[in-house]
């Protein structure tokens, strides 16, 4: 499966090659930190939002665009805010990955991901953002990713390009 | 220091970790602290209370490999109504895994906040195993360097400590998979059922 998850309404033609999910029309509530989908009902979120129907496509996909605005060098709230509660996909357990301690992954499908920021991005918050998708590959189970940088007019543009590829290949 | 605020920013902060840090942090400093959970309405009243203080620390857990939502949405409402006074922002976070440099993208994303927005900042403790490290016998190392970030602060330095469990990862592993477990088996909830692979169910 392939998914784009927006922060933002997008012009993608619907299409049976990929999902999109704009998650600033969906109710998304903050993550509370009660470790419910760890320790009482595993691999589900006891918070029964519209993020109980993301989460399982984000563990489903492995082609992902993520867009996002950037804030202090990372997402901004409304791709934040799903990214928490996605949790539910990774059990309580620590395992290895590349020498670092990370939690063990439930049936989430290795991904290669593109993740798109967009805004008025300096050069410092560019830097911390690649170093924070870089932490995200590792804990997220990016099998590839990339780091694209646009303004918000031009953010559309360059994800359509993208998806065209997807559709085209 | 004159006076310093204690924000906690942990999505569960009244039973959070970050409640109990913050507390250690509050009794280890030498001048007048006063310490606040942060929520999503009482934003205004916080910047409010930073008017009279010198100080503020961040007291929060990593989440998702960077700040949690909860201090994300008061950042933004500090860039968009400041207080007159600014004070020095220092950091202490913790994060489950053992590292304690795995907190390092948080911590630098309340550094640009800070640069970005004209604020002074301090000094940092990054803590690894902080799920647990304070129910074991190394809750004296986290007390320690918790001290000495308070004092760091009375003193105006600006430092960065760091403290984790000091066990080989191997027996980290064995260690926070029983925590877990006994985590789990207070609700109920066995440990091949926590680690079922299913999501949502399929």
């Amino acid at each position: 499966m392939k998914l784009v998850l927006s922060d933002r309404a997008l012009d993608l033609t619907p299409s049976d090659r990929f999902r999109f999910v704009d998650l600033s029309k969906l109710k998304i509530n903050n993550c509370i930190g009660c470790f419910g989908c760890w320790t009482k009902t595993p691999g589900k979120c006891v918070i029964r939002d519209d993020a109980t129907n993301v989460y399982p496509l984000i563990a489903a996909s492995d082609e992902v665009i993520y867009v996002s605005r950037v804030k202090y060098g990372g997402y901004d709230v409304i791709m934040k805010t799903m990214l928490e509660r996605a949790i539910p996909i990774q059990q309580a357990f620590i395992r290895l990955v590349h020498g670092e301690t990370h939690h063990v992954q439930r049936a989430v499908a290795p991904k290669r991901a593109l993740i798109v920021g967009y805004g008025d991005i300096s050069k410092e918050e560019r830097e911390l953002f690649l170093r924070l998708i870089a932490r995200n590959a590792h804990n997220m189970n990016f099998a590839s990713h990339r780091v694209l940088f646009a303004s918000e007019e031009e953010a559309e543009a360059l994800v359509k390009k993208e998806v065209s590829a997807w559709t085209n290949s | 220091m004159d006076k310093l605020l204690i924000l906690n920013a942990s999505p569960r902060a009244p039973k959070s970790n970050s409640k109990r840090y913050a507390q250690l942090f509050a009794n280890a400093c030498p001048a007048e602290s006063v310490c606040r959970n942060v929520n999503k309405n009482n934003h205004a009243e916080l910047i409010g209370a930073m008017e009279e203080c010198s100080d503020l620390l961040f007291v929060f857990p990593l989440y998702a490999d960077g700040i949690p939502v909860t201090l994300l949405r008061l950042l933004k409402d500090m860039e968009e109504t400041p207080p007159q006074k600014k004070p020095v922002v220092s950091v202490l976070i913790n994060c489950g895994f053992l590292e304690p440099a795995q907190n390092d993208v948080a911590i630098d994303m309340v550094r640009l906040f800070c640069a970005q927005n004209g604020y002074d900042f301090g000094s940092v403790l990054k803590i690894g195993s902080g799920e647990a490290i304070l129910d074991t016998p190394f809750a004296a190392f986290a007390r320690a360097k918790i001290k000495k970030l308070a004092l760091c602060i009375a003193k105006g330095k600006k430092r960065t400590l760091k403290v984790s469990m000091p066990l080989p990862k191997k027996l980290f592993l064995r260690a926070s998979r029983s925590y877990w477990e006994n985590y789990g088996r207070k609700n109920g909830v066995t440990k091949e059922e926590m680690s079922t692979m299913r999501i949502e169910g399929e």
